[in-house]
């Protein structure tokens, strides 16, 4: 059994913690996550994520966990630079938009951890540690699709996608397009593979000329999210588009 | 089966939930996740259908569509599939009882296996040298139908006369009669108002249309994007 979690999957997403007051808003189309940082407090986010902020807020750019982290970040397809926003002089907002036009959520981490595709990471509050997750063989037959991120630590996180996010709750098992993977919780394990018809007794051709190509297998229990749209699908679709080369 | 149109009407997907044995015929590289009591099967036609697979399965790659369609069929109760389109835009459903629709090819996302699927309809050849790269399908039978649109999705019940431009049509009953002809009075005056073909439809029936034209988007894009 698997159920969807989200009750309205419109509705502004608001929320608190002891550093500061959230809102994601215009969702899901043009989502855009407001941080109101209390006075001294801190959030941490991917360069470019920034709109627009308030002028007690002072961004600073760094390297920031090491160079393991750093080069582990940039595996993941983040930058290896993160902006620190500080509400230096007395509270201040932060309104961060992600580069695609989207969804955005939020998570908050408890002392477990969260795996994001390369690229949703948006930005987190403090308490959470980023670093790449080298997937071995399984991240390798993923390809484009499945190079991961970890977030861990306690603490407030907040992802994006392209598209719409349906956030799904596994109980058993469950089954996704690599492509449209944006973030699960490592309660969940997970192995990608071709579509189930190669499974024993199965036909090669559905793994072929399905066009569904690889798909994660998530077995346990766990939330999943997964995005309506893909933005490689996208590009397939304006490539014919393509002026011919001489 | 039973369905629902999840975040629309941006980024719409069809979340289905299916009894054991119930099936649908869905576009190839459109299932976004799904339970894992399905089985799996890749055609080049209809399934369990007889004969003349592989010839169709060509036409419909001449007619731009892919060669090979994806069936899943729920082997046991109460699993989900989501699919969902490549372009941005609304996904609704539509149910055939017995009657045909002609459905834009880039349009069609999913319909029940009973549904016959014929990419081998003539009705637009005539709209071919339009250069604007469309082919039509035509579904019949009974079941349920999944259609996408870039952009929003609007019904017009048309009695009597209505004219589309033929890049904002979805799908329309095929009790309506139509002809491809200009926008304008001239050929001249058509083109430079920016309305290439339209279509004239007449009788009675419901047409869908986008509110967006793929092609004229695709054809912003692409001048701006390096050589292929």
């Amino acid at each position: 059994m698997t159920a969807f979690a989200e009750s309205q999957p419109n509705a502004p997403i608001r929320g608190s913690s002891e550093h500061f007051d959230f809102e994601i808003s215009q969702r899901p189309d043009f989502s855009m996550i407001t941080v109101a940082l209390h006075e001294g407090a801190q959030v941490f986010a991917e360069p470019a994520a920034m709109a627009s902020m308030s002028p007690s807020v002072r961004l600073k750019a760094g390297f920031k966990g090491g160079l393991r982290k750093t080069l582990g970040r940039a595996f993941g397809g983040e930058s290896m630079i993160v902006n620190t926003f500080t509400a230096e002089r007395g509270p201040g907002e932060v309104v961060f938009a992600p580069g695609v036009a989207g969804d955005a959520a939020h998570y908050r981490l408890d002392g477990g951890s969260l795996l994001m595709q390369r690229g949703a990471f948006v930005c987190h509050g403090p308490g959470v540690e980023i670093s790449g997750k080298w997937q071995g063989a399984r991240g390798f037959f993923g390809g484009e699709g499945l190079v991961l991120l970890k977030a861990s630590g306690r603490g407030d996180l907040f992802f994006n996608s392209y598209g719409a996010i349906l956030p799904v709750d596994v109980e058993d098992e469950f089954i996704a397009d690599t492509g449209y993977i944006v973030a699960f919780e490592d309660t969940l394990d997970y192995r990608v593979s071709v579509l189930p018809g190669l499974r024993s007794g199965g036909s090669l051709k559905t793994f072929f000329f399905g066009g569904e190509g690889l798909v994660c297998r998530f077995q346990g229990q766990g939330r999943l999210w997964v995005q309506t749209r893909h933005v490689q699908s996208f590009l397939s679709w304006v490539h014919p588009f393509r002026p011919a080369s001489n | 089966m039973r369905h629902d149109i999840l975040s629309r009407p941006a980024a719409a997907v069809a979340s289905l939930t299916f009894d054991a044995g119930e099936s649908l015929t869905c576009e190839v590289g459109g299932m976004i996740a799904m339970s894992p009591g399905f089985e799996v099967e890749t055609t080049t036609r209809k399934k369990n259908s007889q004969g003349g697979g592989l010839i169709k399965g060509l036409k419909r790659m001449l007619a731009g569509e892919s060669l090979f369609l994806n069936h899943f069929t729920a082997t046991s109760s109460d699993q989900t599939l989501i699919l969902g389109p490549r372009l941005l835009g609304d996904v609704v459903h539509r149910r055939l009882h017995g009657g045909a629709m002609i459905v834009q090819g880039s349009s069609w996302l999913a319909s029940s296996s009973d549904i016959e699927i014929d990419a081998t309809w003539q009705g637009f050849s005539k709209a071919l040298f339009s250069g604007e790269g469309m082919f039509w399908l035509k579904c019949h039978g009974e079941g349920d139908l999944f259609l996408s649109s870039f952009g929003a999705i609007y019904e017009v019940l048309v009695d009597g006369e209505y004219v589309v431009d033929t890049g904002h049509i979805v799908a329309f009953d095929d009790t309506l009669q139509f002809s491809i002809g200009k926008a304008s009075g001239s050929w001249i005056g058509s083109f430079l108002g920016g309305e290439g073909l339209v279509c004239r439809f007449s009788g009675q029936g419901r047409l869908l249309c986008q509110s967006h034209n793929p092609p004229s988007f695709g054809a912003l894009l692409g001048p701006k994007l390096k050589p292929r």
